[in-house]
């Protein structure tokens, strides 16, 4: 009988299904400026996420206390089960857990597309070289970079690059996925490129946090969007509850700035 | 003086036996000062008060002292600095070939640090934030992803130290080492024809600093790979 719900529900995610990342009372400083107050989200496996905001909203900042970019000052964060308490092991733990893309790629333009793909399995994962490059081969033709792996990162296209980064990211094979405004260095005809490549991932199942401004995106694929204002998380609906009936006035001001 | 008459010719040879003591001092004063500046200017990366204070006053002293006064220090006080260090019942002999290769690695280890320093600046701080995210270690991360490209940013920097250690090499003759220098001035005295030997020995900097650029060159391009080719 609750399966025939779930599958008929309105709310197909609220089944519930095992917890991916859970962040409670999350507080972020950086000196006095309190960049993040009491942060609590909850994202499930396979659960889209995107969470959006003005510029200083600490969005970023939130996306990067999940893989401990930034250490955080307060609460508790839990990533698969992992607490992140910032001894080493689980930090090194979490990160293996997260694949992150970044909104300037930071590949490494010292090495081709293959072995910016390879560096990290063979380091960390230990695997072989010929294991590598069949692992980085595979998420480059998924990202449709297959071509080029030759190359180094300024001989492509920014929308390339960030592909690039992308199935970099990939190769570790990581569970979730942050994306950190994947598109907005990008110039306006590269980004459906990568979006596409978000989207695809989105279909095959990936947990997947993102912290961007594309809205088209967030309406198409996520299952429910986080607004964040002043370092708190203001407003947490499901996509079109979020963008037809905003509640808070912040959010409908955010809204009517950004959709013209 | 009669040209390549054997006397000539055996001051000539001098000057040849001295080139090669020239070469070895800047080979080994550059190497150790290459090796221990890059890994001073690592540590001195962090924040740490006490690594701090250690690494402001080595470097205030090595670059306010004349490195004529180090090797100086070193020679005639390094027996003394020796024997307080390992004991006094053994009795420690400082030649100038080694008071010269110490002064110069403490003296361009200290320079080499600063440009470490200079490079990691302009890093990217998004390298280091791919590492992380990757789950790469920091010992991976800095021989894999840092260091590769801190080699591009501080080759024009280390092509200038490389180019002033070789030029003060000749100050090591005052210790009483018979490298090139010394050597010329000995043939120019003896045989009272300064320009031959003088020049002479201006010529072995002159072809050595020449190489230098060549090879320099091709380092520039092996390590500006993957960004030399966008300005092509």
């Amino acid at each position: 009988m609750s399966a025939l719900q779930t599958e008929t529900g309105p709310q197909p995610v609220a089944a519930p299904r095992p917890i991916a990342v859970e962040m409670t009372g999350v507080e972020k400083y950086y000196g006095k400026f309190k960049a993040l107050s009491g942060i609590d989200l909850t994202v499930r496996k396979g659960e889209k996420i995107v969470i959006c905001g003005p510029s200083g909203s600490g969005k970023s900042t939130l996306i990067r206390t999940i893989n401990r970019l930034e250490p955080h000052d307060g609460g508790t964060i839990v990533v698969n089960g992992i607490t992140l308490d910032g001894s080493p092991t689980s930090v090194q733990d979490v990160r293996l857990e997260c694949g992150m893309v970044f909104q300037q790629f930071n590949l490494f333009p010292h090495l081709t597309i293959l072995e910016n793909c390879m560096l990290a399995p063979r380091l960390t994962r230990k695997l072989s070289k010929t294991q590598a490059e069949a692992l980085a081969l595979k998420y480059l033709e998924r990202v449709h970079i297959g071509a080029q792996t030759h190359k180094y990162p300024s001989q492509l296209s920014g929308g390339q690059q960030q592909r690039v980064a992308i199935a970099r990211a990939l190769c570790m094979e990581p569970p979730i996925m942050l994306f950190d405004e994947p598109t907005s260095a990008l110039d306006p005809e590269m980004i459906k490129e990568v979006l596409q490549v978000m989207e695809d991932l989105a279909e095959d199942g990936m947990t997947m946090i993102c912290v961007t401004h594309e809205m088209g995106f967030a309406r198409r694929v996520a299952n429910r969007c986080v607004f964040m204002d002043q370092g708190e998380i203001v407003e947490e609906a499901r996509a079109e509850e979020f963008f037809e009936a905003p509640k808070s006035d912040r959010l409908k001001a955010f809204l009517a700035q950004i959709l013209h | 003086m009669e040209l390549f008459s054997d006397q000539f010719n055996g001051y000539l040879w001098q000057m040849v036996q001295g080139a090669y003591i020239t070469l070895q001092l800047f080979a080994a004063g550059f190497t150790l000062a290459l090796v221990l500046g890059t890994l001073i200017g690592i540590v001195t990366l962090s924040r740490n008060w006490l690594i701090q204070a250690v690494w402001k006053t080595y470097a205030s002293i090595i670059m306010g002292v004349p490195s004529l006064l180090i090797i100086f220090l070193l020679y005639y006080g390094g027996s003394a600095m020796l024997s307080g260090l390992f004991g006094t019942d053994r009795s420690f002999d400082v030649t100038p070939f080694g008071a010269g290769v110490t002064a110069l690695t403490i003296v361009y280890a200290a320079y080499v640090a600063e440009l470490v320093h200079g490079a990691v600046m302009n890093l990217p701080k998004g390298q280091f934030e791919a590492c992380s995210a990757l789950a790469i270690g920091p010992v991976a991360a800095w021989r894999h992803v840092i260091l590769p490209q801190l080699t591009r940013l501080a080759l024009p920097g280390l092509v200038n130290i490389w180019m002033i250690v070789l030029k003060d090499t000749p100050l090591v003759s005052l210790a009483g080492l018979n490298d090139l220098v010394a050597n010329a001035k000995i043939a120019a005295g003896a045989t009272k024809e300064p320009f031959i030997f003088f020049i002479a020995a201006s010529l072995f900097f002159i072809v050595f600093s020449a190489l230098t650029l060549r090879l320099s060159a091709r380092l520039e391009a092996r390590f500006g790979r993957g960004l030399a080719e966008v300005k092509a």
